[in-house]
């Protein structure tokens, strides 16, 4: 009797539901060409064509000026004209005026700008639509060079590597520490990366509004942000899974806090080197130094959850590289390309992490609290993180 | 004011890292470095040396042949007008004017869906007598109401503004003969007077129109009209382009030759919508200027004069060195705009 049941709902893959798959396929795509054949009844035809030209960068040397230019409009469109600063100049486009859809290309125009001026330039399609890009402050870019690389290294250390490590300088001292505190810490790391978190999520919804609308900025901040969360909490159940052990999980989950604390740095690397481009520069050596100190907090973040083992030197460095130094990486790719879709990708994939490493932080510290309910403490122990965060931030700015 | 992000926070602080731990770092010879203290930065605008860069102007050719009109001919391009003799001795000259939906190519790439006079942008320049009879033989093969707006005397029903009468708005497919004498004696101009008004005028419906008086002037060995205009191609009602006769850069690419001692007398209008006034400036030279030239003494010897939209006046000079001279408009926006041209004089 089972069997006989078993038998017919038993599934194979067989050549009659492959045509009941494609059935509605097939009717779909006959559905379409009659749509675009006949317009279904609708009339769809816009008078005016629809286009767009997205000015993604512009590099300046000297008497010239390059745009890097994409077309993000549904069809090809050709450019035809360009206007600086009330007037028109000629100009030459790589590798083609005609660009296609989602296609790039790059304009360039001999132009004598000055130093420290601003810049109005407005591209003409050959439909006579125009699309503006504003210089704010010209100045050369800089270009890859031993020199600019050597900088923007410099600058990545100074903002990642070194404040992590400085964090991670104080494990000696805070090893001394009794249980309920060390809870504490995990609870002020676990607030610290909730601020983090919602800042790397701020600014990649900042960011996404840069990018061309084809791309779909918001869409890709979800797909980073879920996947990385999704991938990380796979990747933290099968170790544990795995070794089982309390101390190489939570040696894990220090790793996993410094991967998020790297893409966090990378983007911000990447905005400050896109930002040196742009020539959105101020200065003022107070606000390294507050800056360092804002990050330093990172590095006690990612020897929190590992305060009661003993974790290699080697071990330490490498932890601290990984939080730091992406930082270094972000400055490159946002100092020679920026990218605007990189950058809402990376920040989305950082955000992604932080919040996955909240999660396996609150996992942890909810060990701890089976053991002996310390409700106060992860309460005032998160608060503290935030607030440092908050409070440095507004004595900085 | 937007508060500051972190991410604001980072550029400021990464940067005042490459203003002072980066300064080695930082390339000394970069003329463009920027040092810590504000106040350097403004010191540093320094022109670039060296090649300047290109000139405003454009690259390429627009194609006359499909225009259907090249500057270079519209220039001394004079319609006279189909010449008989009324009963009554008096000179009749008729003309046959129709209104056309038209894409006019005005920068090499670039259409513009223009209202054309006789398929032309500016609309065949009339030239008459004082005195004689005028009759124009309008039709409309547009899909818009258009009319004929003449300036000078006529009567009412003849002024082409609507709510005088037939003349004053014809329908698409209509047509209609504004009849009139040709006075007084000067430069003038016409252009469709259908509302919106700006919109019309705009999208090139206007053209000289020349009353000689009837002893005629003093003859110079060229004439030639040049009718001001602008071009507003995306329809925000400002103007983009700048032109004379119709075409931005033509005679920047396609100089006016002419030579050292030739008396030259220019019939210069000024139809430029949406701005408040256009300029005319010579290089290298004064020219005699006729405002209106409804006289037949020069009010002003000079080599800039103002126009105003719908002013209109003569111009007459002659080069005493041969070169090539520059003349544009001195509102020097609109000049990098289209509105430049050069004489090129010949020994």
């Amino acid at each position: 009797m089972t069997q006989q049941i078993s038998q017919p709902t038993t599934k194979r893959f067989t050549f009659r539901t492959l045509i009941l798959l494609l059935i509605p396929i097939v009717l779909l795509a006959g559905v379409i060409a009659l749509f675009l054949s006949t317009g279904g009844g609708l009339d769809l035809d816009s008078p005016a064509p629809v286009e767009n030209l997205a000015v993604e960068n512009y590099v300046l040397e000297r008497n010239e000026i390059h745009l890097h230019v994409r077309n993000t409009g549904p069809e090809e469109l050709t450019v035809a004209t360009v206007i600086i600063n009330e007037a028109i100049m000629p100009f030459t486009v790589t590798p083609d005026p005609t660009i296609p859809r989602l296609g790039s290309a790059e304009i360039h125009i001999n132009y004598a700008w000055s130093e420290g001026e601003a810049y109005g330039i407005t591209v003409f399609t050959s439909n006579a639509i125009p699309f503006a890009v504003d210089i704010p402050v010209a100045f050369e870019t800089p270009q890859p060079s031993a020199r600019t690389f050597w900088a923007f290294t410099l600058i990545g250390l100074y903002v990642g590597v070194i404040p992590v490590f400085l964090g991670i300088f104080w494990f000696p001292a805070l090893r001394q520490l009794g249980r309920r505190t060390m809870t504490f810490l995990m609870a002020a790391t676990a607030g610290l990366l909730i601020f983090l978190g919602l800042d790397t999520l701020a600014e990649a919804l900042e960011v996404a509004a840069e990018v061309p609308s084809a791309f779909q900025g918001i869409g890709l901040i979800g797909i980073g942000a879920v996947a990385t969360f999704l991938l990380l909490d796979a990747i933290s159940r099968r170790q544990t899974a795995i070794t089982g052990s309390e101390t190489d999980r939570r040696l894990a989950v220090a790793m996993m806090i410094a991967i998020g604390i790297g893409f966090h740095n990378l983007g911000e690397g990447l905005a400050i080197g896109a930002a040196y481009n742009v020539g959105e520069i101020a200065l003022g050596t107070f606000l390294v130094v507050g800056f360092i100190i804002q990050n330093i907090t990172e590095g006690l973040g990612i020897i929190a959850p590992v305060l009661r083992d003993r974790p290699s030197l080697g071990r330490l460095a490498l932890m601290g590289l990984i939080g730091g130094a992406p930082a270094i990486l972000g400055a490159w790719i946002g100092g020679y390309t920026p990218s605007p879709f990189l950058a809402v990708l990376f920040l989305a994939i950082g955000t992604g992490a932080i919040f996955e490493v909240v999660y396996e932080i609150a996992k942890l510290i909810q060990k701890d609290t089976a053991r002996e309910a310390m409700p106060m403490t992860v309460f005032s122990g998160v608060l503290t993180g935030m607030l440092l965060l908050w409070v440095t931030g507004l004595l900085i700015k | 004011m937007k508060p500051l992000s972190r991410r604001d926070f980072l550029k400021v602080g990464g940067l005042a890292f490459l203003g002072t731990a980066g300064a080695t770092a930082l390339t000394q010879n970069n003329q463009n470095h920027r040092t810590e203290e504000p106040h350097k930065v403004h010191s540093s605008h320094v022109m670039q040396q060296g090649d300047h860069g290109d000139l405003p102007g454009t690259v390429g050719e627009v194609d006359h042949e499909k225009n259907g009109f090249d500057p270079t001919e519209i220039l001394t391009d004079f319609d006279y007008g189909e010449v008989s003799t009324l009963p009554n001795g008096q000179t009749l000259r008729e003309y046959r004017i129709v209104a056309l939906n038209k894409n006019i190519e005005v920068l090499p790439g670039i259409e513009f869906p223009a209202w054309t006079y006789n398929g032309r942008i500016p609309g065949p320049t009339i030239r008459a007598t004082e005195g004689d009879r005028i009759r124009i033989q309008f039709s409309n093969g547009s899909n818009h109401p258009h009319s004929i707006h003449f300036h000078g005397f006529h009567p009412g029903e003849m002024d082409g503004v609507p709510g005088t009468g037939p003349g004053g708005l014809v329908e698409p497919g209509g047509s209609f003969t504004y009849e009139f004498d040709a006075e007084p004696f000067g430069l003038h101009l016409y252009h469709c007077h259908v509302f919106p008004l700006a919109r019309h005028i705009a999208k090139g419906l206007y053209g000289a129109f020349i009353v000689d008086p009837k002893e005629g002037r003093p003859a110079v060995d060229r004439e030639m009209v040049m009718v001001m205009n602008g071009i507003d191609i995306d329809f925000d009602d400002a103007n983009d382009f700048y032109a004379v006769n119709g075409i931005p850069f033509h005679y920047q690419n396609h100089p006016i030759q002419i030579r050292v001692g030739e008396t030259i007398r220019i019939y210069l209008v000024n139809i430029l919508e949406f701005d408040l006034l256009n300029s005319f400036h010579l290089h290298a030279n004064f020219f005699h200027y006729y405002p209106t030239g409804t006289s037949l003494v020069p009010s002003e010897f000079t080599d800039t004069i103002i126009q105003g939209q719908a002013q209109r006046g003569i111009l007459e000079f002659s080069y005493k060195y041969p070169g090539m001279y520059m003349f544009h408009a001195h509102v020097t926006e609109f000049a990098e705009l289209g509105w430049n041209g050069m004489f090129e004089v010949m020994a």
